[in-house]
């Protein structure tokens, strides 16, 4: 465990003293910029997961079942995906060894792994199969709420939360 | 001038200084403001993206919007009162920065796409609703929301951004 989290370190090094780590931190208008387009994908991710998941627990879109209404809306879920995680990946990396030791960024990335797990798999078979029983398609939709909710919450927390240094990276 | 001191009397009342001087107001409604663009910003995104073809299109746009709307009222309720609270901690401080004028603007216009929308092509909406594509007035429509929401957005950021941290 403490080798891994030796390699995390060094990776957030790594992103802090990259070139673009270098360029957001130096540049006043930069890193608002970037955060816009992070503000923006999370509206139509958000949209894209709370209507997918209004239809599992029964708020049907129009004619269309969960299924229909998943695959129309999977690329620009997707695509909001992408978008949040490359402006995330280059936020972080303006102040990436402070987020090491920060409480709030460990929460959120974890809420975010568990969130894309839980998407690419149960959550999409639930979607995808015809015959899931009901109250399995609305547990899987209270899971999916609650995963993205954490991410957002826990990237809340994170402007409010000032970090205590990790004895790993010293003063 | 009346607009003045109506910002120093809202600045002035309690729930201004409330919002203003406890530790939690301001996160707390900033967050709700923030996570509920995950509702709001997304079905006019995608109600932008319907009237351009562009997602959706298997289902009808009257359907797209009597499905969203009501989801669209409340979530938008929910961004005018906490953008109004928030506004309230400190509304002479707010009311200095150009971002928030501009945002002001910006939804004005907004607001004016969406009356030009349901005077021009939203009032034959029945007559194209099953067509196969959207007529180029309900795709102007769409381009004008789409880019006025953006802007919103922006200049969002941008009042944080200039504002001293509280």
């Amino acid at each position: 465990m403490h080798e891994l989290a030796i390699l995390i370190l060094a990776f957030c090094r790594w992103c802090n003293d990259s070139f673009f780590g270098h360029t957001i931190r130096d540049s006043a208008w930069l890193f608002p910029f970037v955060e816009i387009f992070h503000l923006l994908a999370l509206g139509l991710l958000g949209g894209t997961v709370v209507l997918v998941n209004l239809s599992l627990l029964g708020i049907r879109f129009g004619n269309a079942s969960t299924a229909e209404l998943a695959r129309e809306l999977r690329p620009w879920m997707l695509g909001s995906i992408g978008v949040m995680l490359l402006s995330g990946f280059l936020l972080f990396s303006t102040e990436a060894v402070k987020m090491y030791g920060n409480w709030a960024f460990q929460l959120k990335m974890t809420f975010l792994l568990l969130a894309v797990l839980f998407t690419l798999t149960i959550h999409r078979k639930v979607i995808d199969s015809q015959r899931t029983a009901v109250g399995l398609q609305r547990a899987a939709a209270v899971i999916s709420l609650l995963l993205w909710l954490g991410v957002g919450l826990g990237g809340r927390a994170l402007g409010y939360v000032t970090t205590a240094a990790s004895p790993l990276i010293g003063q | 001038m009346i607009l003045d001191s109506a910002l120093v009397w809202l600045h002035d009342t309690s729930f201004g200084t409330m919002i203003r001087e406890s530790v939690w107001a301001e996160p707390i409604i900033e967050t709700i403001h923030v996570l509920t663009l995950g509702v709001f910003l997304g079905f006019v995104i995608l109600l932008d993206l319907r009237l351009l073809d562009l997602a959706l299109r298997r289902t009808p746009v009257s359907t797209v919007f009597r499905q969203l709307n009501p989801w669209l009222f409340g979530s938008f309720g929910i961004m005018i009162v906490t953008g109004v609270s928030l506004f309230a901690g400190d509304p002479v401080l707010f009311y200095g920065t150009i971002f928030f004028k501009l945002k002001m603007l910006m939804l004005l216009a907004a607001a004016l796409n969406v009356v030009v929308f349901s005077v021009t092509s939203g009032r034959t909406m029945m007559q194209w609703d099953l067509l196969p594509v959207t007529p180029r007035g309900a795709k102007l429509t769409g381009i004008v929301s789409l880019v006025l929401w953006i802007a919103v957005v922006a200049c969002g950021r941008g009042i944080a951004y200039v504002l001293p941290p509280p």
